[in-house]
C-alpha cells in the first residue's frame, strides 16, 4: 500500500514560462501574421476554390444534349409515366425501361425546350386532385413568400387522355407564366408544372397540354 | 531505463511538452492566418445554412423543429461518448467546439455541397442520368466530403499547434468534425424529406429519414472523419507523432472507400432486399471493426503520456504501481483494477481513486508538472479517498 505521506517533491514550484498562444517569433512574422499559418490556410482556400468555383464552372461549360425521340416515355417513382414531346431536351429524369439498378426511379423529371420548362413530380398523397392543388399552392406560397410565381384565377378541371380527372390552375410571376396541374392516382399525387416567358403568350402550348394529358400510372407501385 | 525521481520528472516534462496536454486553447488569434480563414469559411457556411433554414421554415416548420430537436439530442449523446473516449491526454473542449462547427458549416455549405452538385451534374452529362443515379453519389461524396471535413484539421493544427500533437488528437477532432457534418447534413435531409409529400404530412414524411439517419449515422461521418484525420496526422507528422506516409495514405483511403461503398450499397445490392440489408449491416460492422483498430493504434501514444506523467507520482507513492497500470491501460485494465476489491465498498473506492488520480494527472498537465497548490490539493484528494475519509468540501 503506498504511503500518501511519503511524497518528496523535486518538481518545480511554478510552471515553466510558455509564451501566449498569440505570440509569434520575430523571425516567423510576415505583415504581422504568423508565416507558418499561411501554407495550411492557403491550401484549404485552394481546395475551397476548386470545390466551389472550378467544379461549378466546369459543369456550366460542359454541354448537355439528351433529346427526346418519338416514342420515348419518362418514368417516375411509383410507376408514374408521361410522354415527353419529341425534340425537347431531358435535363433530369429517366426513360421508362432504363431505370437505375436499384429499380427506384427518381421522384421528378424535367424537360426543356428553349425557355419552356416542364417538370413532373410525384409523391405519396392522401386526398383528391383539388386538395393536392391546394397543398401545392400553400407550400409554394410559403416557400416563395410572395417573391416567385403566384396563382392567378380559379382552379379548373383537366382530364388526361386515359380519362383521369385532375385540377389545374394558372400561375404568373415577374417574367414567367404557366400552369400547374395536379392528379391523384390512389395514394400517389402527381404535380406537373409548365413555365415559360410571359411574352410567349398566356395560353399553354399544345405540346404542354399533350404532355399533361399523357400522365398516367401503370400497374402496381414497385416497392 | 528511467529510475531516479529527477529522471522521472524530466520524462514527465518531456511528455507534457510533446503531448500539449493541459495547455489552454485561445481561439481569438488575430495574427494567425488560419483564424481568419476559419472565420471566413465557417461564416459563409453559417449564412448558407441559416438562410436555407429561414427560407424553408415557413413551409416545413414542423419537420425542421422535429429534426433540430432530435438531432440535437443525438449530437449530445455522441458528444458525450467521443469526449469520454478522450480520457488520456485530453484536448480542450473549446477545440472540440471549433472542430464541430467546421464540420457543420464550412465543410458542408461552403465546400462539399457545391462540389457534389457540380460533380453529379458532370457525371450525368458525361455518362448519362442512369449511370449518375447508380454510381454518382458513391464516386462524388467520398472525395468531396472527406476532403472538405479533413481539410478542417489543417486549419485546426495551425490554430492549435501546441495542442494537436498525436494521431489520436486527429482521431478525436476528426470525430467532432464528422459529428458536426453529420448533424447539419441530417437536418437538411429531413428538410428535403418534408417536401416529398408536397409539404403535407411533414412529420410522417421526415420521421423515417430521421430514424434511418440516426441508426446508420453510427458508422458514417463521425467514424470516417476520425479515421481520415488520424491519417492526416500520420501523413504530415507532428512533434509527438513521427511521419508515416504509407500509414497516413492508407487511413485516408479507407474512409473514402467505406463512404463510397456505403453510398453505392443500393446499386451493388440491386433489387434484392435481403442483399441490401446484408450489405448495409456488413458495411457497418466492417467500419466499426476498422475504427476500433485505428483507436487501438492511435491511443497507445496517449497512454504512454499518462504513464510518463504519473510515473513520478507512483515513485512518490501517491499512487500504486497497479493504479498506474490501470490509468495507462485500456478499459479492461481499469475494470480489472476495480474488480480486484474484496467487497463492494473497496471496488467503489477503487473507482473513486482512479477518478481522483486522473484529476491529478489533469492538474499536473495544466501546471506543466509544477508542484503548485492545485496539484498538491489533487494529490491530497487521492490520499483522502484512499483513507476513506469524507470530503471536507
Amino acid at each position: 500500500m503506498p504511503d500518501p505521506g511519503a511524497e518528496v517533491s523535486s518538481a518545480a514550484s511554478a510552471p515553466r514560462f510558455e509564451p501566449d498562444e498569440g505570440w509569434v517569433p520575430a523571425d516567423e512574422r510576415l505583415f504581422g501574421l504568423d508565416r507558418r499559418t499561411l501554407r495550411p490556410t492557403l491550401a484549404v482556400f485552394a481546395l475551397v476554390f476548386i470545390m466551389s468555383v472550378v467544379l461549378p464552372v466546369i459543369n456550366a461549360a460542359v454541354p448537355y444534349h439528351d433529346i427526346v425521340r418519338a416514342g420515348d416515355v419518362m418514368e417516375l417513382e411509383g410507376n408514374v409515366t408521361f410522354v415527353p414531346e419529341a425534340g425537347w431536351g431531358i435535363t433530369s429524369g429517366l426513360r421508362e425501361g432504363h431505370g437505375p439498378i436499384s429499380g427506384q426511379y427518381p421522384a421528378a423529371a424535367t424537360i426543356e425546350h428553349g425557355a419552356l420548362k416542364f417538370t413532373v413530380r410525384t409523391g405519396p398523397f392522401h386526398g383528391d386532385a383539388g386538395q393536392l392543388l391546394d397543398q401545392i399552392e400553400a407550400t409554394t406560397d410559403a416557400l416563395d413568400q410572395g417573391r416567385g410565381v403566384h396563382i392567378t384565377g380559379a382552379p379548373a378541371t383537366i382530364v388526361t387522355a386515359a380519362g383521369k380527372e385532375g385540377a389545374t390552375v394558372r400561375v404568373t410571376g415577374p417574367h414567367t407564366g404557366g400552369l400547374i396541374a395536379a392528379f391523384v392516382f390512389g395514394d400517389r399525387g402527381v404535380e406537373a408544372v409548365a413555365t415559360g416567358p410571359t411574352d410567349a403568350g398566356a395560353e399553354p402550348s399544345a405540346a404542354v397540354l399533350r404532355m399533361i394529358g399523357s400522365i398516367s400510372q401503370s400497374g402496381q407501385e414497385k416497392r | 531505463m528511467t529510475t531516479t525521481l529527477p529522471e522521472l520528472d524530466r520524462a514527465r516534462d518531456v511528455a507534457l511538452d510533446l503531448s500539449g496536454w493541459g495547455r489552454r486553447f485561445v481561439f481569438y488569434q488575430p495574427r494567425n492566418f488560419a483564424f481568419w480563414g476559419y472565420l471566413a469559411l465557417v461564416g459563409i457556411g453559417v449564412l448558407n445554412f441559416f438562410s436555407t433554414l429561414a427560407r424553408e421554415y415557413n413551409a416545413y416548420g414542423e419537420a425542421i423543429g422535429l429534426a433540430v430537436t432530435s438531432f440535437a439530442i443525438y449530437a449530445a449523446l455522441f458528444w458525450w461518448f467521443t469526449d469520454r473516449i478522450d480520457h488520456y491526454a485530453k484536448l480542450p473542449h473549446k477545440l472540440m467546439v471549433v472542430a464541430f462547427v467546421w464540420g457543420g458549416f464550412a465543410a458542408t455549405g461552403t465546400m462539399a455541397a457545391n462540389a457534389n452538385d457540380a460533380i453529379l451534374a458532370i457525371y450525368g452529362k458525361t455518362f448519362g442520368q442512369v449511370w449518375a443515379l447508380n454510381w454518382g453519389a458513391g464516386l462524388a461524396a467520398p472525395f468531396t466530403e472527406e476532403l472538405a471535413k479533413g481539410s478542417g484539421l489543417l486549419l485546426l493544427i495551425a490554430l492549435a499547434q501546441r495542442h494537436i500533437r498525436t494521431a489520436f488528437d486527429g482521431f478525436i477532432l476528426g470525430a467532432f468534425i464528422g459529428l458536426g457534418f453529420q448533424i447539419v447534413e441530417d437536418i437538411l435531409y429531413a428538410m428535403t424529406s418534408a417536401g416529398t409529400q408536397f409539404g403535407a404530412n411533414q412529420i410522417g414524411a421526415s420521421v423515417g429519414t430521421i430514424i434511418l439517419r440516426m441508426l446508420t449515422g453510427v458508422a458514417a461521418h463521425i467514424l470516417y472523419s476520425a479515421i481520415f484525420c488520424a491519417g492526416v496526422i500520420y501523413l504530415f507528422g507532428r512533434p509527438a507523432e513521427p511521419r508515416r506516409i504509407g500509414r497516413g495514405l492508407l487511413l485516408i483511403a479507407i474512409p473514402m472507400l467505406l463512404h463510397g461503398i456505403w453510398d453505392s450499397v443500393a446499386t451493388i445490392a440491386g433489387q434484392n432486399a435481403l442483399t441490401l440489408i446484408g450489405l448495409l449491416i456488413g458495411t457497418i460492422v466492417v467500419a466499426l471493426i476498422i475504427v476500433a483498430r485505428v483507436y487501438q493504434l492511435t491511443v497507445a501514444r496517449e497512454r504512454d503520456f499518462v504513464r510518463d506523467v504519473m510515473a513520478p507520482e507512483q515513485a512518490r507513492n501517491v499512487i500504486s504501481p497497479i493504479e498506474l497500470d490501470a490509468m495507462a491501460g485500456n478499459r479492461k485494465a481499469r475494470k480489472a483494477y476495480r474488480k480486484a476489491g474484496r467487497n463492494r465498498q473497496e471496488r467503489r473506492r477503487a473507482r473513486y481513486i482512479l477518478d481522483a488520480a486522473y484529476a491529478l494527472a489533469d492538474e499536473l498537465a495544466a501546471a506543466r508538472g509544477a508542484d503548485i497548490d492545485r496539484v498538491r490539493f489533487a494529490r491530497s484528494e487521492v490520499a483522502r479517498i484512499r483513507a476513506g475519509l469524507p470530503s471536507p468540501w
